[in-house]
């Protein structure tokens, strides 16, 4: 891509501009200023927003609107699959307050079982295809939200005066477990899932024209569906109460007469549910299964956790967004160390708002 | 006849001063790898036992840094991998292809550990709890990444190997006859010093620092402990002993991969300390031998599991499950509470042998 170095360049000068900006009105300007901390955090919620703003007006240089869209569409299945593991990752994290390190296994889980039912539905059956491709999805869902269940009632319920690190430790005990028991139920042969649809569809929008993969369609609308389903359950229902009142305290909530064994269970479930289709669709490219698959995603769902605060639902789906566009324009700037860009930003994001974007601050008593 | 008993007494007493001394435990532990060695060469263990015992040395100093952070300063971190990996691609590029002296090379080596170790401790002054393991584990991630893309430095895919290394001038090829006995015997060196370092800074007025840290940020601040000085401290002397430890990997396994230093190995230390118990240096040993060596100095013998290599993982993963839900000290609270149990055992064997001789007392 012509001029993207002088553009990432550019967009170097513009965040250690924007640094120093901070430094110099936080250390002379605020320095003795009654609501120096007040003014400190408006500044930087300016100059957070001012430096995400003059890095996509950058990219909207460099690579003008329709290019931009056309990229975005083209990764907008990472991006569906990026939401699904964060909001898994986040459930489980607001009620049985530890990060899941399991998730992309209980994800690849549900994968394999899928794509195993696919296989043989197709080899018996000549049944269409797109049918077969969701009783896979279905039961993959299924298998995982039993296993999500399953986790939860026999292990992490019973380790309920574990420190968090314990938990973290037994979910990291869980990935072995499930890799070791994946080749041992699924069989060594090489597993493949094939995708919905390898169409693509043009259409236009005013003068453009642009492409979009049919696969993505089908992410968009059963990820869209799924979302924003449990986010209304979230907001609507009893069981949602029940969610939000255990994340903000776990003894208070069982106290006040919520059911937290089952809340934590429905929890852990749906997030191994959640994981599954992410990891449907991480794997229905036509390629192998595998088993380490999930794990880049899983990282990311962690940072986007991290960026958008944990402290919140909505604000690490914002996070997801963010690291989506970040990850896919990195590529083009520069394709040696686009993780390396991509890592660096959500880490300057992180340090100049160490409880994430949207995150509040809780007052401790000590 | 009471001179001789007077000595004997005197020297009971001494051998007892001698035994309580908080190094004794690390010298012979040493000593009784040094025998393992001797073993080998006289062919009594197999290649299969002495990697294991040699891999458990490397990692143990490892996670002894690592427990310094989690189990003194309750800090958790899942970088370690990528300083681990950093160790052995500077010993692989400024010794092996650079052909610095290896003084030169631990030298530089041990200014960039600290300097790296001051960034992270810096960082988590702003990030704390579960939030800074996972920016820690994406600086791992980058650093991984950097491994993988700076390919002059690493060898990119292709990795870093190292044949040869020179010692006070004499040079150790592999594949010679002196060549593992001298990686061996730096290691021994090396991880006695560690334990020693590590129980020095624990018992020390910083020891206490950390664990007043880690109990309460704002108790300890009020004390008058100075947060940032501990928290980079106990950050930098992490990263050095990350970077010693890649620095004896790549000496004895002699291949080192980028890709290879992925979270997973950071997870692993982080379980090696957990599963032994975070607080006792015998505990991470013990640990990090069940989570590193115990595939392969035992299981890989036991037919069972040498013909079903995928329930080696399981093994390990449900061994992890049930120390953290049943023992969350570490297993070595287990041995701790069996001692406990046995010396109970043999004054209630002592009583009633009593009441057998002599009769009950009345």
């Amino acid at each position: 891509m012509p001029g993207a170095d002088i553009a990432l360049k550019e967009m170097a000068w513009i965040i250690a501009g924007l640094a120093a900006f901070y430094f110099v009105m936080d250390l002379l300007v605020f320095r003795k200023h009654p609501k120096r901390l007040d003014y400190r955090g408006r500044l930087l919620n300016v100059l957070i927003a001012a430096g995400i703003f003059a890095i996509l007006a950058i990219s909207v240089k460099v690579f003008t609107w329709a290019l931009l869209f056309q990229i975005f569409l083209m990764n907008i299945v990472d991006l569906c699959i990026l939401l699904l593991a964060t909001t898994g990752v986040i459930l489980i994290f607001k009620t049985s307050v530890t990060t899941n390190f399991a998730q992309g296994m209980m994800a690849t889980f549900g994968a394999f079982f899928a794509a195993t039912i696919v296989m043989k539905l197709t080899a018996s059956s000549s049944v269409n295809p797109t049918l077969n491709l969701f009783i896979g999805l279905i039961s993959g869902i299924l298998v995982s939200f039993l296993l999500g269940l399953f986790i939860d009632v026999a292990i992490i319920r019973r380790g309920r005066y574990v420190t968090s690190v314990g938990k973290q430790m037994i979910t990291m005990g869980l990935v072995m477990v499930i890799m070791g028991v994946i080749p041992v139920i699924f069989g060594t042969n090489p597993v493949v899932l094939p995708a919905f649809s390898i169409d693509v569809k043009t259409f236009s929008i005013g003068s453009g024209m642009y492409v979009i993969p049919v696969q993505s369609l089908y992410a968009i609308g059963i990820t869209a569906g799924v979302l924003i389903l449990l986010f209304s359950m979230l907001r609507f229902t009893k069981w949602g109460l029940g969610v939000r009142a255990t994340a903000s305290s776990e003894m208070v909530a069982g106290m006040m007469g919520v059911n937290t064994h089952v809340i934590t269970a429905m929890s852990w479930a749906i997030a191994g549910g959640l994981g599954a289709i992410a990891a449907f669709f991480y794997a229905a490219s036509g390629t192998q299964v595998q088993v380490a698959s999930m794990v880049p995603v899983q990282v990311n769902a962690f940072m986007a956790a991290v960026l958008g605060s944990f402290s919140s639902f909505g604000g690490p789906l914002v996070g997801a967004f963010l690291i989506n566009i970040f990850s896919s324009l990195a590529p083009f700037y520069n394709g040696t160390w686009q993780t390396v860009i991509v890592y660096g930003l959500i880490l300057l994001l992180v340090l100049a708002k160490p409880l994430g974007l949207f995150g509040k601050k809780t007052a401790k008593k000590v | 006849m009471s001179q001789v008993r007077l000595w004997l007494e005197k020297g009971i007493a001494s051998f007892k001063k001698v035994t309580k001394h908080p190094y004794f435990g690390f010298i012979v532990f040493g000593a009784i790898m040094l025998i393992a060695l001797w073993l080998r060469t006289l062919n009594v263990l197999t290649i299969s036992v002495i990697n294991a015992v040699v891999l458990t040395m490397i990692y143990s100093i490892i996670a002894l840094g690592f427990s310094l952070l989690l189990g003194y300063g309750g800090l958790a971190s899942l970088g370690t991998a990528g300083f681990v990996g950093l160790g052995t691609f500077l010993l692989g590029y400024m010794h092996g292809k650079l052909a610095l002296s290896l003084g030169l090379t631990l030298l530089i080596s041990l200014g960039v550990a600290i300097v790296l170790g001051v960034i992270v401790g810096f960082i988590s002054l702003r990030i704390e709890g579960m939030y800074l393991a996972i920016i820690t584990l994406g600086l791992g991630e980058i650093l991984r990444q950097f491994f993988i893309s700076y390919e002059t430095f690493t060898g990119g895919y292709s990795g870093t190997s190292m044949r040869e290394f020179t010692f006070f001038g004499k040079v150790f090829v592999s594949g010679d006859g002196a060549y593992f006995p001298m990686v061996y015997l730096i290691i021994t060196v090396l991880f006695v010093l560690a334990m020693i370092a590590t129980i020095n800074i624990i018992k020390s007025p910083t020891g206490r620092a950390l664990l007043a840290m880690k109990n309460s940020d704002s108790a300890a601040q009020s004390m008058g402990i100075s947060l940032i000085k501990y928290r980079l401290l106990a950050f930098v002397i992490s990263t050095v002993f990350a970077v010693l430890g890649g620095f004896l990997y790549l000496m004895h396994i002699k291949f080192s991969y980028p890709p290879q230093w992925s979270l997973n190995f950071s997870l692993e230390i982080l379980a090696a300390v957990i599963v032994g118990g975070a607080q006792s240096i015998f505990g991470i040993i013990l640990g990090v031998f069940l989570i590193f060596g115990l595939n392969l100095a035992v299981l890989n013998y036991i037919p069972f599991f040498s013909e079903n290599p995928a329930l080696i993982v399981i093994f390990n993963g449900v061994l992890i499950i049930l120390v953290v839900m049943f023992y969350p000290g570490g297993l070595i609270r287990l041995l701790q509470l069996l001692k406990i149990k046995c010396s109970l055992g043999i004054k209630r064997l002592v009583v009633k042998w009593k009441v057998y001789r002599y009769g009950k007392d009345h």
